[in-house]
């Protein structure tokens, strides 16, 4: 069967874009060529496949009208395929015609553009092309079989040429076919296969001894070269007074290197000389080491203390008033969650590195500067800990805090967050969360179930519903279990957790089964009606049963926080409710008497709810 | 060959741009804080007719003086500017020669084209492209522009803005930019180190708020008079002027939060004006060739 080589030419391309058309073109391939590319070659300036295509599109029969028009419709349909009447075929009652296949060089061209087209991509630009991309397209190599292919779109040369490494070998490359195209353009200087570029990278990384990639620039890096070359590099020991993570930053955010430790450091280059790249390299890495150094001394002549002195400047979020407003709420939150006098001290100094011009530069790095300057000015190791603790968890499986002073301000942090965004009525709706409430709200769950914060349920105001909403995709309990915990008398967020792992954990056991069942016959036959009465009155009871119902039901005081036990002492008034259903009639002629056994029945069931609201649970 | 001095950087441009075509402009007579304020980019972007031009531009960014005292940061340097609308097919490749017309060897360097795209929602403008690295050093930022002053363009310009002291540097091999050779026995801190102590001393600390508050409303005005008056071009140097001022309120620490923000918005409402006004008669220019 043929082989097909297409290449499309493009000036540099993002690494997003090169990843988005990585996986596109599979699908296109298959929906224009009627086959999956065998491999793909993509790169910053080129993205190709080899594809094996059919000999001839397949042969088709596009339906007309039914044959009982014939004299009506038929000369319109075939006037439109520019047949006469007498050509169109006869299948299943309709008219139709017979497109047989056609060789697939003739249908390559305009199907080749059809792909280019096809391509989405989330930024694109125009250049008057008639089309749009993510940059512009400059060539296309379509090689079928040896022969050189033009493809229909306008304003973009097609045929057999591909191009070298843009510097090394800036002319054209003949291709002579799918199978020899890595090797003319590896002899051009250009690694097309990102697979290959990926292993000579980190290959490369390995041979330089121990590296890391924290922000993961690999991924990119491997998009922004043709021709990887992984070098070695260094920078003066003196900036290694910086915080570390303020080197390592400005190494990955801004110049995609690769920390080796120490004062070294890799980077991937795409052509030149080494000596001089490597100086070149070098030099603008000290220059932005410098800049940091120099913002950083300034803020440490401030001081930590100094900074939060700034804080009354700066906006939290329009309508919420400053930060310092927010460090105020924040000392006297972290007292309510049980932090000590050193999380009362981190709290003060929180948010003071909002105010520093070194986390102007790195935002990423809020926290972990501020606990720096703690660190310097002296302040202990645990208000430290606590002040670069306070965004844990950062992201859903993110660490949690690991003192507890830190675990006490991250929920103090979130709680405020959360309850003053609600307050402004601010909520995240679909893909849109600008104040990452939802982080916030399993951060806060996070930080409730695993870190032992007592957060309290009524301490989450409007934000209430959704922060225990979150639960529901937490816990590893179907959600009907969470949703039962929440309805039960608990307070605490991470007692709702427990219980509903509890509950769930006793749901085959008997006394669950015995609870579930008293529950679930007085909620059936009561818990819609609305003629109870508004108190019990022991003189209308007419049965011993109905006596000892409402005593049995009268000494149980359910603690869902001990729920083993409370379970098992609900399960002892199971029977008695059987017996009640059994011996007296709920639905009685007398109307003091039917309100006195419905009232009696919603506080067995409202007892029991202590446990949660069992008819959230189905039953078995 | 001996390595060129900062002033035949700029003539080797001047020259290489000139054979691609390019009309050579001087500098704007009008502060800008870049080279793509000039109108011979920003509005000769718009519209229908082509344009190639080249010119070095003074930018002046009050808020970015440091006295002449940091080697990297200044409120007044040089940017050099090349429009070629519509974009030709092979930019990279006039742009990678006009590097090696200034001595810079770009097989000893690495030259990379690094996604970065560009956007100025105060003047409704954006655009698609790269910062240009020479060995990870930005040494130009090259833009297809995709819109400006809120409207869509009719042919797509590429825009190359070279940073002259970056480029210098790789060229003369000097580690700041003081230290870079302008003409020969001279260097950059002979002629600019004073004018960047005085000019920052004035833009932080001397600038008279009251007057360049006043001037900006002056300006503003006379801006929209002239839009009125169907005169886009000298309206347009008055938003070029409004810009400065604020500029300058700015660097002197005279502007709030909120004033920012509405300042920010009078800005963008005379660019839009002016830009909509300079479209509608180079259309109608265009129309009227056309028939």
């Amino acid at each position: 069967m043929p082989k097909l080589l297409f290449e499309i030419g493009c000036e540099e391309l993002p690494a997003a874009a090169c990843m988005e058309a990585g996986l596109q073109l599979p699908e296109l391939s298959r929906a224009h060529l009627g086959a999956s590319p065998e491999e793909l070659f993509i790169g910053p300036r080129r993205l190709a496949f080899p594809v094996t295509v059919a000999e001839h599109t397949d042969d088709e029969w596009i339906k007309g009208p039914p044959e009982a028009l014939r004299e009506k419709a038929a000369p319109g349909f075939a006037k439109r395929y520019g047949v006469a009447v007498d050509d169109l075929t006869l299948r299943d009652g309709f008219l139709g015609l017979e497109v047989p296949g056609r060789p697939i060089a003739e249908v390559l061209p305009e199907r080749l553009a059809e792909i280019v087209r096809g391509l989405q991509f989330g930024k694109s630009m125009t250049w008057g092309a008639g089309f749009r991309f993510a940059r512009p397209v400059r060539w296309l190599c379509a090689v079928l079989d040896g022969e050189p292919i033009s493809v229909a779109l306008e304003g973009v040369p097609s045929g057999g040429l591909s191009y070298g490494h843009r510097t090394s070998h800036p002319g054209p490359v003949e291709i002579p076919s799918a199978e020899g195209y890595l090797e003319a353009l590896r002899a051009a200087g250009v690694e097309p296969d990102r697979a290959v570029r990926y292993e000579q990278i980190v290959a490369g990384l390995d041979a330089l001894g121990p590296w890391r990639d924290p922000s993961g620039k690999l991924d990119e890096v491997v998009y922004l070269v043709e021709a990887a070359r992984v070098q070695e590099a260094s920078f003066d020991e003196r900036f290694l007074e910086l915080p570390a993570r303020v080197i390592v930053t400005t190494m990955q955010a801004h110049q995609r290197y690769f920390p080796l430790g120490g004062n070294r450091f890799a980077f991937v280059a795409n052509g030149g000389d080494p000596a001089v790249v490597r100086a070149g390299n070098e030099f603008v890495l000290s220059g932005r080491l410098e800049d940091a150094e120099f913002t950083f001394r300034r803020d440490v002549e401030v001081g930590i203390e100094g900074l939060a002195d700034r804080l009354g400047a700066i906006t939290y979020i329009a309508g919420a008033g400053t930060y310092a407003e927010k460090t105020e709420r924040l000392v006297s939150l972290v007292g309510e969650l049980g932090g000590d006098a050193d999380a009362r001290r981190a709290a003060t100094l929180a948010k003071a590195d909002l105010a520093s011009e070194l986390v102007r530069e790195f935002t990423e790095l809020q926290g972990y500067i501020g606990a720096e300057y703690a660190r310097r000015a002296g302040e202990s190791e645990s208000v430290a800990a606590a002040i670069e603790e306070q965004y844990f968890p950062d992201s859903a499986g993110g660490p949690l805090p690991r003192t507890p002073q830190g675990a006490a301000l991250a929920a103090a942090d979130k709680l405020d967050h959360l309850t003053t965004a609600f307050g402004l009525g601010t909520r995240p709706t679909g893909s849109r969360d600008p104040f990452g409430l939802r982080r916030a709200a399993i951060g806060l769950n996070r930080l409730a179930i695993d870190g032992n914060v007592p957060v309290q349920r009524a301490s989450l105001g409007p934000a209430q519903e959704f922060v225990e909403e979150r639960l529901e995709g937490l816990l590893n309990v179907p959600v009907e279990f969470v949703r039962a915990a929440r309805a039960s008398a608990v307070g605490g967020l991470g007692e709702v957790a427990r219980l509903a792992q509890a509950l769930h954990a006793a749901e085959r056991g008997e006394a669950f089964g015995a609870v579930y069942e008293a529950y679930d016959r007085a909620n059936r036959l009561v818990g819609k009606r609305d003629d109870a009465a508004e108190h019990l009155d022991e003189s209308l009871f007419e049965h011993d049963t109905e006596r000892e119902l409402a005593a049995a039901i009268g000494k149980l005081e359910l603690d869902p926080a001990d729920f083993d036990s409370a379970l098992a002492n609900a399960a002892t008034v199971a029977p008695v409710v059987a017996r009640f259903f059994d011996d007296v009639m709920v639905i009685a002629e007398d109307d003091r008497v039917r309100g006195n056994r419905v009232r009696l029945l919603l506080d067995v069931r409202d007892e029991l709810g202590r446990l949660g609201d069992f008819s959230q649970i189905p039953g078995s | 060959m001996a390595q060129r001095s900062y002033q035949e950087i700029i003539l080797a441009l001047e020259e290489y741009w000139a054979a691609q075509g390019c009309v050579l402009l001087t500098p704007y007579h009008t502060e800008v804080a870049a080279g793509t304020m000039n109108p011979a980019t920003f509005l000769r972007s718009l519209g229908p007719k082509p344009w190639k031009t080249a010119y070095l531009e003074p930018v002046l960014r009050p808020l970015d003086g440091r006295y002449g005292e940091n080697p990297m940061r200044f409120q007044h340097y040089f940017q050099y500017q090349v429009i070629l609308k519509p974009q030709p097919a092979n930019v990279l490749d006039l742009y990678l020669d006009s590097l090696r017309a200034i001595g810079l060897d770009t097989d000893r360097h690495d030259i990379r084209f690094v996604e970065d795209d560009w956007e100025q929602p105060t003047v409704g403008a954006w655009g698609l492209g790269w910062e240009v690295w020479c060995d990870g050093m930005e040494i130009t930022q090259f833009t297809y522009f995709q819109q400006l002053g809120g409207l869509e363009l009719d042919l797509i310009p590429a825009e190359i803005t070279y940073g002259l002291d970056r480029v210098a540097m790789v060229v003369q091999e000097k580690p700041t930019v003081f230290d870079l050779e302008w003409a020969d026995g001279m260097t950059w801190r002979d002629v600019y180190q004073e004018n960047e102590r005085q000019w920052s001393h004035y833009n932080f600390e001397e600038a008279s708020v009251e007057l360049h508050a006043r001037h900006f409303d002056d300006y503003e005005a006379e801006c929209k008079h002239l839009v009125e008056c169907g005169l886009p071009l000298p309206a347009y140097d008055f938003v070029l002027k409004c810009s400065h001022a604020f500029n300058l309120l700015d660097a002197r620490g005279a502007i709030s939060v909120t004033e920012r923000a509405a300042y920010i918005g009078r800005v963008r409402n005379l660019v839009r004006a002016v830009a909509q006004l300079y479209l509608e008669q180079q259309q109608e220019d265009h129309a009227e060739a056309v028939v």
